[in-house]
């Protein structure tokens, strides 16, 4: 036979028996639709991502913590801490790991190594409009912003080199602080409550130091705004943390974090002398490393959902083709009797082996691609409407090619076993068959 | 005359041990190209056995089939597959046909095995369903037809690829006398005017004797072998011709 007769004729029966092959292609159907929707997703996800990091910047940005406290939360990430012998320095848990003043400067003057400063764990308690009478959860945060593009939809950002305490807040706030838009909200004062840790033991129930500060600017949605903290300059900064140190001798204060700006192509080097002196750092891209980890560590586990759907697929192939084989001995016996060779009688066979899973891929395709669409409509117009450009769901050609060229593969594995029967069949045999 | 089919000790023994059944024993037989041979018995003799054999549809138990004089146990798959699908035409006994396919599907199948192009293929099968007066029902599929178009289907899958020898395991069995009539003419047409070696098994008395040769079979043994002419394709259609009228008038006035 032709090769297109024989792709024709073997399409031809497998929708002779429509249930069975209908079944058998919604199994098909089931895995590859797991697979090329979750890496759709993905695809959408490391866009989104590439094309986040891309536009906060922050190259030269790096978190410094002592290894001890890095290696300790990375084996809590690896599946829980582990007994280790206790050592002095390093102290007895992850907030025991602190970095000495000594050190400070040191990795301060490491080559390449721009500005570094100690990073406050500030707990704030609550922000109002001054005068205001309602007051919101809050957190504040200071690090060195000017490496990175902050989208600002008003105002401008905070001046680290002002001493006049300022704030930047983002859109999410104008309507509890009652603003009616960005531009109302430049050159408000606002108040920020904290904890006194020291006066706290004494005077539980009043001990709240309030600073005022200026809001200078108001951030566009983004990622730098995704964890909801509002970002404050060093001066505002420096006065929270020092009234909230209240009665805290300076020399027992402890350095948990620091932050740095640093030369971004000097990166390695940098981790390298860091490590030499017990510190390791995380970057921006490090961060993002590890969120795509986590993504693709999902992708993985719904590929292997969509591989599992696919095995059972297979075995649905196998069991449709024997059954075929079998209801159709009489007619291979024919084909044999009218000179049809063992291998064409394979081929034929193996081609709908091969068709039941072209066609569960290809369903599988055109069903993600619609739910796709929709998805990414839906996202538009709900969570992802402050982002045009970014789409939830991807769809790669090359992708989606090679998916089906794998499973079409399985098929064609699967199908080699009936085919093999149905050409080992012996004419007469065949034809007697009742 | 060329010898087109030998046979030579042909044994065939189905089953093992306490289910032996000896279907032929020892059969020695030569067809000559150009023949008719009408191969009789009662049922269960091994007509259809051996049929298969000179087919090779199936293998002797023992003894050698030849095929213009060559072994043909020695031909390979490929040319033991051309040889069926090019030369040799087959009428099974039980019709054999791919019910949920239109009867032009089940007429073209040997083309289609033979990699012909669609529009040959069509062309050379609707012209075998016309020979066969079949052409109105080409679209139909094979299960909706009567037992007697199921056979002319058969015949003009048959005769479609254009064979040099048709083996035909009652190719009239199935048909009422006047139709029966116009299948036998066909076959009996093809010989004459081709040189179409035909093998046909039949119980019909009057079939067989339209044959230039008539092989009877019983116990899966020849018990005779009687040629009418050795030159049977040409005088032959001479008394098919006068043989067939007497047919025609014998039916007629049953
Ligand atoms: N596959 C088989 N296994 C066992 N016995 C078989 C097989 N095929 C045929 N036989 C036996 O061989 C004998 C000859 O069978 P065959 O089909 O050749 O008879 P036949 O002469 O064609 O009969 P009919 O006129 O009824 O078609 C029968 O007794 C049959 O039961
Ligand atoms: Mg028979």
């Amino acid at each position: 036979m032709k090769l297109f007769d024989t792709i024709k004729t073997a399409n031809h029966n497998l929708f002779k028996s429509k249930t069975r092959t209908f079944l058998t292609i919604l199994a098909v159907f089931i895995g590859s639709f797991t697979i090329i929707m979750s890496n759709a997703v993905n695809a959408g996800v490391n866009d989104f991502i590439d094309k986040q990091v891309a536009s906060i910047g922050g190259d030269g940005f790096i978190e410094v913590m002592p290894a001890t406290a890095y290696n300790q939360v990375a084996d809590m990430m690896q599946g829980g801490a582990k007994v280790k012998e206790y050592d002095e320095k390093s102290g007895g848990s992850i907030l025991g790991a602190n970095i000495s003043n000594a050190d400070f400067e040191k990795l301060k003057s490491v080559d390449g190594v721009k500005n570094l400063e100690v990073f406050h764990m500030l707990s704030t308690e609550w922000m109002r409009l001054q005068g205001a009478e309602k007051k919101y959860n809050v957190n504040v945060e200071y690090f060195p912003i000017s490496g990175f593009n902050v989208d600002l939809s008003a105002g401008r950002m905070p001046d680290d080199n002002s001493p006049a305490r300022e704030i930047i807040i983002n859109e999410d706030w104008l309507e509890p602080l009652g603003l009616k838009n960005a531009d109302d909200a430049i050159g408000q004062t606002v108040e920020i409550a904290i904890k006194q840790t020291a006066k706290c033991y004494i005077q539980p129930e009043n001990c709240l130091a309030i600073v005022s500060g200026t809001i200078v600017g108001v951030q566009a949605p983004g990622v730098l705004t995704m964890d909801g903290d509002l970002h404050v300059n060093k001066a505002y900064d420096n006065e929270l943390y020092e009234l909230s140190m209240e009665g805290i001798p300076e020399a027992s204060r402890e350095i948990y974090f620091v932050i740095g700006d640093v030369e971004p192509d000097k990166i390695e080097e940098i981790r390298k002398a860091y490590r030499e002196l017990g510190y390791e750092f995380i970057t921006i891209d490090d961060t993002v490393g590890m969120i795509r980890t986590f993504f693709d560590a999902i992708l993985i586990v719904f590929n292997i959902f969509g591989g599992i759907a696919l095995l059972a697929a297979a075995i649905g192939i196998i069991n449709t083709l024997f059954m075929s084989v079998q209801e159709r001995t009489r007619e291979i016996g024919l084909m044999k009797a009218m000179g049809m060779g063992k291998g064409s009688i394979f081929f034929s066979f193996s081609t709908e082996a091969i068709l039941l899973g072209f066609w569960g891929s290809v369903f599988g395709i055109i069903i993600s691609m619609v739910i796709g669409t929709i998805a990414n409509n839906v996202a538009h117009n709900t969570f992802l409407a402050d982002f045009p450009t970014f789409q939830l769901v991807i769809f790669n050609p090359l992708n989606m090619t090679v998916i089906t060229a794998i499973i079409m593969l399985i098929a064609f594995i699967a199908g080699t076993a009936p085919a093999r029967r149905a050409a080992k069949k012996d004419p007469i045999d065949a034809l007697r068959y009742e | 005359m060329e010898k087109i089919i030998e046979a030579k000790n042909l044994t065939k023994i189905y089953g093992k041990k306490s289910n032996k059944f000896t279907a032929l024993k020892d059969i020695d037989l030569s067809i000559y190209k150009g023949e008719s041979v009408a191969i009789v018995g009662k049922s269960g003799s091994g007509k259809s056995t051996l049929m298969h054999l000179l087919a090779l549809l199936d293998k002797p138990t023992k003894g050698t089939v030849y095929i213009d004089g060559n072994d043909a146990s020695k031909l390979k798959n490929r040319d033991l597959n051309k040889l069926r699908n090019e030369r040799f035409g087959f009428v099974f006994q039980q019709f054999f046909m791919n019910s949920n396919d239109t009867v032009l599907e089940n007429v073209l199948l040997p083309l289609k095995i033979a990699k012909k192009g669609r529009k040959e293929r069509n062309r050379l099968a609707k012209d075998a369903l016309k020979v066969v007066d079949l052409e109105a029902k080409e679209e139909n599929k094979a299960i909706n037809l009567s037992g007697g178009q199921k056979q002319r289907v058969c015949i003009a899958r048959a005769v479609v690829n254009d064979p040099q020898i048709i083996f035909a395991d009652e190719p009239t069995g199935n048909l009422d006398s006047a139709t029966g009539d116009k299948i036998t003419d066909l076959l009996f047409d093809l010989n004459k005017n081709k040189g179409v070696t035909l093998i046909i098994v039949t119980h019909d008395e009057d079939l067989a004797k339209l044959c230039g040769r008539i092989i009877r079979v019983s116990d899966g043994q020849i018990i005779s072998d009687q040629t009418v002419r050795k030159d049977s394709h040409q005088k032959a259609s001479e008394r098919l011709e006068k043989e067939a009228a007497r047919v025609k008038k014998a039916n007629r006035e049953k």
